[in-house]
């Protein structure tokens, strides 16, 4: 089972064990400050911004048009956004390391 | 499967703008999703910095006050909105959600137990103006006035309006706060600090004015709208109780699909390009959140009602700057009827309705129902 930590704005690290689920969910199941995850993962609200660090990127994969699009416009957009409800885990995810993004 | 029928469906296909006529004033309609966020986002070219003119139809003869975070721009919109935002964040407390909750446990008990209901008059508004006093933290006794407010605080009923008499309320309101004070919305605006001074009554007064305003017909319409739909979709309900992982994108599908609001404005402050339609400056554009909610561009067979669509960028609260401040409650209380009805309510027979229908010169679109006669019956 895949050990997964979120990075917050303030620094502190959130570890999380034996992640299932989405990474959004993880996220708002163990209260990772910036991710409130709103619309519950349909990729519509954006509140589960995270930046995905350099060595995870391939693994991981970019964001689909849809995912794009819904982060347009978004002035804390970089090239290894993602929203996070869009990631599902699995066993190859284990140790992945994510920065949560500014709120908008 | 049922089809939801959708007025812009030929515009969009043809043009990004639909020039409509609103009340003898022309405004380009902008339809398609990507660029209803684009202009959602761009608030130096369509501004919010127009009071009372946001709204379409405008509301500059039903009301007097600018409101309140929706009617200013960045920067000052974010000083405005910080001030409002913890209350709109309470249902996202287990204990406010759990009042919700027992209020709709509560109306459904209510509908089981009686021969029949109107859906509007006796499930909506009373769950709309209830769960509206755990949200301002108010004395839910408050609720007995507002639900004789009808649907549309500004157009209701008798085509008279409330609005003058809302705003005498809300300010009877702050003046009983600023001498006995509380934990409520009206006592921590008398208390708000706006730029190192006390916010104006005109400013309260328009805070006010859209919380009572603008979170009222939508969830009326969109509650009733949900229950409609389980009326026509009997499985639905039985799909939901043996998946309720479903409830979540169920209800985001159900905001997509049933937005009340057709659209918003904005004003260009010069003279403006907008997809090949010429605005001059100090008119309006609309943002239509309908139409982008349908775009064929981005949603797979937009009219219909897929309970389990993943993923569904609607923007029914809107995009980027003034995004709802009310969808939390919004999905509190919707989230809250799909589940407690899916565990306790067997069926719902629609007896009688009365469409409301939204009549502007270039399209009619649905928006809810004036009335809808329903018997429930328990499971
Ligand atoms: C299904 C229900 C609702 C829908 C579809 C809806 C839709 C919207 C939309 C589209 C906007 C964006 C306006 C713009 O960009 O100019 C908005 C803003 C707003 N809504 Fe809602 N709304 C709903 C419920 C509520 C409720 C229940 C409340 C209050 C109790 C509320 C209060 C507000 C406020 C205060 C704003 C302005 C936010 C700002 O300017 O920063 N809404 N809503
Ligand atoms: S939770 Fe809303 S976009 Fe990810």
């Amino acid at each position: 089972m895949p050990k997964i930590t979120f990075i917050q704005q303030n620094g502190e690290k959130v570890v999380v064990e034996d992640a299932v689920g989405t990474l959004m969910e993880i996220a708002t199941d163990n209260d990772v400050e910036g991710i409130t995850g709103d619309c519950g993962g349909v990729c519509s609200c954006s509140t589960c911004h995270v930046y995905v660090t350099h060595d995870w990127q391939d693994r991981i994969g970019s964001a689909d048009e849809i995912e794009m699009d819904t982060l347009d416009f978004n002035e804390h957009k970089k090239p290894n956004s993602r929203l996070c409800c869009q990631i599902e885990l699995t066993d190859e995810l284990d140790g992945l390391i994510v920065e949560v993004a500014p709120e908008e | 499967m049922q089809d939801y029928n959708d007025p812009f469906r030929e515009a969009r296909a043809k043009c990004p703008v639909l020039a409509a006529q609103h009340q003898g004033e022309t405004i380009p309609m902008i339809l398609r999703l990507k660029d209803v966020r684009k202009a959602a986002k761009d608030y130096t070219t369509f501004s919010s910095d127009a009071p009372r003119r946001v709204p379409i139809p405008s509301e500059e003869d039903v009301r007097t006050v600018r409101q309140y975070p929706l009617e200013v721009d960045p920067p000052v919109h974010a000083e405005y909105r910080k001030l409002v935002e913890p209350f709109f964040l309470r249902p996202k407390q287990p204990e406010v959600l759990a009042k919700i909750h027992s209020l709709i446990e509560r109306l459904l008990t209510e509908a089981c137990a009686a021969d029949e209901i109107d859906i509007v008059k006796d499930f909506a508004i009373p769950l709309q103006s209830h769960a509206l006093t755990y949200l301002l933290n108010v004395d839910e006794k408050e609720a007995e006035l507002w639900i004789s407010w009808g649907i549309h605080v500004f157009k209701d009923g008798d085509g008279k309006s409330k609005g003058p008499f809302m705003e005498k309320y809300s300010q009877q309101m702050f003046e009983a706060a600023e001498v006995n004070p509380g934990e409520d919305f009206f006592s921590a605006l008398n208390q708000a600090e706006f730029q190192g001074r006390k916010l104006t009554m005109e400013e309260k007064l328009g805070y006010a004015n859209i919380a009572f305003a603008g979170g009222r017909d939508t969830i009326i319409h969109t509650a009733t709208r949900i229950l409609k739909y389980f009326a026509e979709n009997p499985k639905a309900l039985e799909c939901i109780r043996e998946h309720p992982e479903m409830l979540n994108t169920a209800c985001e599908e159900f905001f997509r699909l049933f937005i009340p609001l057709t659209h918003i404005g904005r004003v260009c402050p010069v003279k403006t390009d907008v997809h090949g339609h010429e605005v001059e400056a100090g008119d309006r554009v609309s943002l239509c959140w309908s139409s982008a909610n349908r775009d064929p561009e981005v949603f797979e067979a937009p009219n219909e009602v897929r309970l389990d669509r993943k993923p569904n960028p609607h923007i029914a609260f809107g995009f980027g700057i003034h995004n709802c401040l009310g969808q939390h409650h919004a999905r509190a209380i919707m989230r809250g009827i799909v589940q407690k009805l899916s565990e306790s309510v067997a069926s719902i027979e629609v007896t009688d309705q009365t469409e409301l229908i939204e009549h502007e010169e270039d399209y009619s679109r649905k928006v809810g129902y004036e009335m809808l006669r329903a018997k429930f019956n328990a499971r």
